[in-house]
């Protein structure tokens, strides 16, 4: 309700009030009979009545407190109402004059006396039939609304039968209104379900509350019933004193058996809260199901949490390593409390069979109450194991078993029925916060291996040529295209002393982070190296030598170094085990394949005997393919490679269109062969067309 | 796409191991346990048929880099055995031939074994 409305409900009904009071006051003073304007007032009261009690429904609504506050709150308008009874009592005793008669003073004094405690009592009235209506449909049931309602409705009734406009006829119909509505009571009054959820120190207040309600309750009845309370109601509202009266015997009834019922579940007080910290602390890890990421801190939370939950003495958790030989199950512990490994691994196994196989054999929970005496641990006995009971209940993960949490005790049948449901369902949230604390860290490793690999990309990007050399008498294309991830493919240009162009294109083993930084320790001793060795042999030798000390022993990076000499226009290569050059001079088309071993693969002896090099003398329009084995393992659905053949077939139909148009030919000609399936491996292609000098 | 195996053998002082598939990055760390292990065992006298073998990466090959050091020093051998031409080719141009005994048959290489141990002895 808004604030407006509710001033406007209060305003209003204020002002019917005090023109009931002048009205009053007049009518005191000079007597008069008016049925309309009697009509009017008590018609206007009534509404005015209504009005408040929409206010202070809303102001119920929007302030909800707990149940004892509410019945304290209730105590204390009581116990203000009783008082302002009390007083009204006190101050009309003994002065009876007749209707019409009364000076104005008099007049006014009674005239206030009866608004003033009307209005007070009506709204006290309302209010604490809300809260007995709180507590009514606490927890309800079926009917628990129905009969509430029923109450209400022989309440207002009743109470609207005893207009003075009614005609006197109807008494008989208004008594037996009351009687239903005293009925309603009585049965309204055994709904008591409140007291059950309360705490022990709750139940202590609502104790005290409730006795000190029906004592103020049966007061106020008892006072209604009498002069001047009762005249001074019966001048004010006839129908709100049937209104009031109802419900303080109400309230009397209800708030003496919420009494008696306290009394009677202060008993179980200690059970219930046991149960409601058993509730609490499975609340409690259903949260920290979202909250601890870390392994350590879940488990070892799960291992305090069972000692809470069930009033464990020891607590550890075990995680299934694997399903072992024979069935057996190796488990790792992977928290303890107030057990020793040593003992753990007393208790749980045994010569014949390990309590956990029992456990996974049921998938239940395993309970043995006197663990000295029972067969299945009787090799518990001869140990000094001072273990009363246990319990076991194993941690099962989409119908398979991940584990097992165990609780002991000191004493023999510790554990009852209710402890195997709550380490049960702890078991259940204990699976789901452990699944998901793993799922966690894989995601966070895979998003830490998803950025290693996204800085590697961006190196191995940075590594690889950012323009092409241009020279009047060649071409040049390159493409290096990565595989999804990174790859160790290298190639590189480096203009040499004596107008010559060095090219080079290599293969790192591996991949990732790695390959990526062996690719760029290579172009480092590339592009120092080239610039010292005259030959591609002899820079290969150098290379090998450094790399023979850095690499790792399985990796290796293979290499095919050449270089143009321009003016000359003879090509000097090298390779050290990479895949040969293609080299195409009109339509004749070779594997170009000086022997030659992998970088990083042999000491300088053997090497140095192996590798060899090469010289081409270059004709005009000749092509010179470098490459990596990306490129001719393309493979298609079917795992069928590119193959050198469809590479240099590729190259013979494209060899008069420019160097850039050739590549593009062979790349397409290797997206037509593999389709949709993605490249396996990356691959990179550098074409190197001789243009010559013109001569041709 | 064959999936990779690896299947073992052993006997007359020689074990044999079986590759199957595709020997690629993935499938690598499995060669890698399998060839740990006759190591941790002492037995260094190993031959790799690889008959079945239908690819192999440079990962593949940096396999047998990392465990020959350690054979040869306990006076063993890596033996390669039995390969498909494409799969020699692979070989070869990285130049394993040079580094790595391999022949046409395994027989052949169980037979190197023996003979030179009974030189030895």
């Amino acid at each position: 309700m808004s604030r407006l409305k509710k001033v406007l409900y209060v305003t209003a009904a204020l002002v019917v009030f005090v023109t009931v009071f002048i009205l009053d006051v007049i009518r005191h003073a000079v007597s008069f009979d008016l049925d309309g304007i009697l009509f009017i007032r008590e018609g206007a009261i009534i509404g005015a009545l209504f009005l408040l009690y929409l206010s202070i429904r809303a102001a119920h609504a929007e302030h909800p407190v707990g149940i004892p506050k509410n019945i304290g709150k209730l105590l204390i308008y009581s116990v203000l109402v009783l008082f302002l009874a009390s007083l009204v009592s006190f101050v009309g005793r003994g002065t009876t004059v007749p209707e019409g008669t009364m000076t104005p003073p008099q007049a006014a004094l009674a005239s206030l006396v009866s608004v003033v405690f009307g209005v007070v009592l009506g709204l006290f009235s309302i209010s604490a039939l809300l809260t007995i209506k709180d507590l009514l449909l606490h927890k309800r049931r079926k009917g628990t609304k129905r009969n509430f309602i029923l109450y209400v409705i022989a309440l207002l009734l009743s109470s609207l039968t005893v207009l003075p406009l009614i005609p006197s006829e109807l008494s008989v119909v208004s008594s037996v209104l009351f009687a239903v509505a005293v009925v309603m009571i009585v049965v309204n009054s055994f709904k008591q379900n409140w007291i059950v959820y309360l705490s022990r120190r709750e139940k202590l207040y609502s104790i005290v509350y409730s006795a000190l309600l029906f004592l103020t309750f049966v007061g106020l009845s008892l006072l209604m019933t009498q002069n001047p309370v009762s005249r001074a109601l019966d001048t004010f509202h006839l129908p709100l004193r049937n209104f009031a009266q109802l419900n303080a015997i109400f309230g009397a009834v209800y708030f003496g058996m919420a009494f008696i019922s306290t009394l009677f579940h202060l008993p179980t007080a200690e059970v219930y809260e046991r149960k409601q910290s058993e509730l609490t602390s499975l609340h409690n890890l259903s949260r920290l199901v979202t909250q601890v990421f870390d392994f350590t801190d879940l488990v070892n939370t799960v291992t305090a949490m069972t000692l809470e939950v069930v009033g464990a003495r020891s607590a550890w958790l075990e995680l299934i390593r694997e399903q072992g030989i024979n069935g057996r199950v190796a488990v790792d512990v992977v928290s303890n409390r107030n057990i020793s490994p040593e003992q753990i691994e007393l208790i749980t196994a045994s010569d014949e069979s390990s309590l956990r196989q029992y456990v996974l054999d049921s998938k239940r929970a395993l309970l043995i109450d006197d663990i000295r005496n029972d067969r299945r641990t009787k090799h518990i006995t001869k140990s000094g194991v001072t273990v009363g009971s246990l319990l076991s209940v194993p941690l099962i993960s989409h119908g398979e078993p991940i584990g097992f949490l165990h609780a002991t005790k000191d004493f023999e049948f510790g554990f009852d029925q209710d402890d195997i449901d709550v380490m049960t369902t702890f078991a259940d949230h204990v699976t789901i916060a452990i699944e998901n604390s793993k799922l966690i860290a894989k995601s966070l490793e895979r998003e830490r291996y998803q950025q290693e690999m996204m800085v590697a990309q961006q190196m191995q990007k940075r590594l690889l040529p950012q323009r092409l050399p241009k020279h009047p008498t060649l071409e040049i294309a390159a493409v290096s295209e990565p595989s999804l991830e990174v790859g160790g493919d290298y190639y590189d240009f480096v203009q040499l002393r004596g107008d010559r162009l060095g090219v080079v294109v290599g293969d790192v083993s591996g991949k990732g982070v790695s390959a990526a930084f062996y690719m760029a320790e290579v172009k480092g001793i590339f592009q120092s190296l080239s610039k010292i060795c005259d030959s591609p042999r002899e820079l290969l030798l150098r290379a090998n030598q450094s790399l023979m000390e850095s690499l790792e022993r399985k990796a290796f990076i293979s290499l095919l170094y050449g270089i143009i000499d321009i003016p000359k226009g003879i090509l000097t290569l090298a390779r050290a085990g990479h895949c040969p050059m293609i080299y195409i001079s009109g339509l004749n088309a070779q594997m170009i394949r000086p022997t030659g071993i992998g970088l990083g693969l042999t000491h300088e002896q053997i090497f140095e005997e192996t590798t060899q090099e090469t010289a081409i003398q270059l004709q005009k329009d000749d092509l010179c393919i470098f490459y990596t084995d990306g490129l001719n393992e393309s493979r298609n659905g079917a795992g069928e490679e590119f193959g050198f053949e469809r590479l240099v077939q590729a190259a013979l139909g494209a060899r008069y269109l420019s160097a850039e148009q050739i590549k593009e030919m062979i790349l397409t000609e290797i997206r037509n062969h593999t389709g949709d399936s993605a490249y396996g491996d990356d691959m990179t292609l550098v074409v190197i067309k001789w243009l010559g000098h013109g001569e041709g | 796409m064959s999936e990779f195996k690896i299947h073992h053998r052993s006997g007359e002082g020689v074990s044999v191991i079986d590759l199957k598939g595709y020997l690629d990055a993935h499938t690598a760390p499995e060669l890698e346990n399998a060839l740990q292990k006759l190591i941790e065992e002492k037995k260094f006298n190993i031959v790799v048929n690889c008959k079945d073998l239908s690819y192999i990466s440079s990962a593949g090959l940096g396999v047998f880099m990392a465990y020959i050091e350690d054979v040869r020093k306990n006076r063993g051998d890596i033996k390669l055995t039995n390969m498909s031409p494409k799969v020699y080719n692979v070989f070869d141009l990285l130049g394993f031939p040079i580094l790595y005994e391999i022949y046409k048959d395994e027989q052949d290489a169980i037979k190197k074994f023996q003979d030179a141990r009974s030189v030895q002895s």
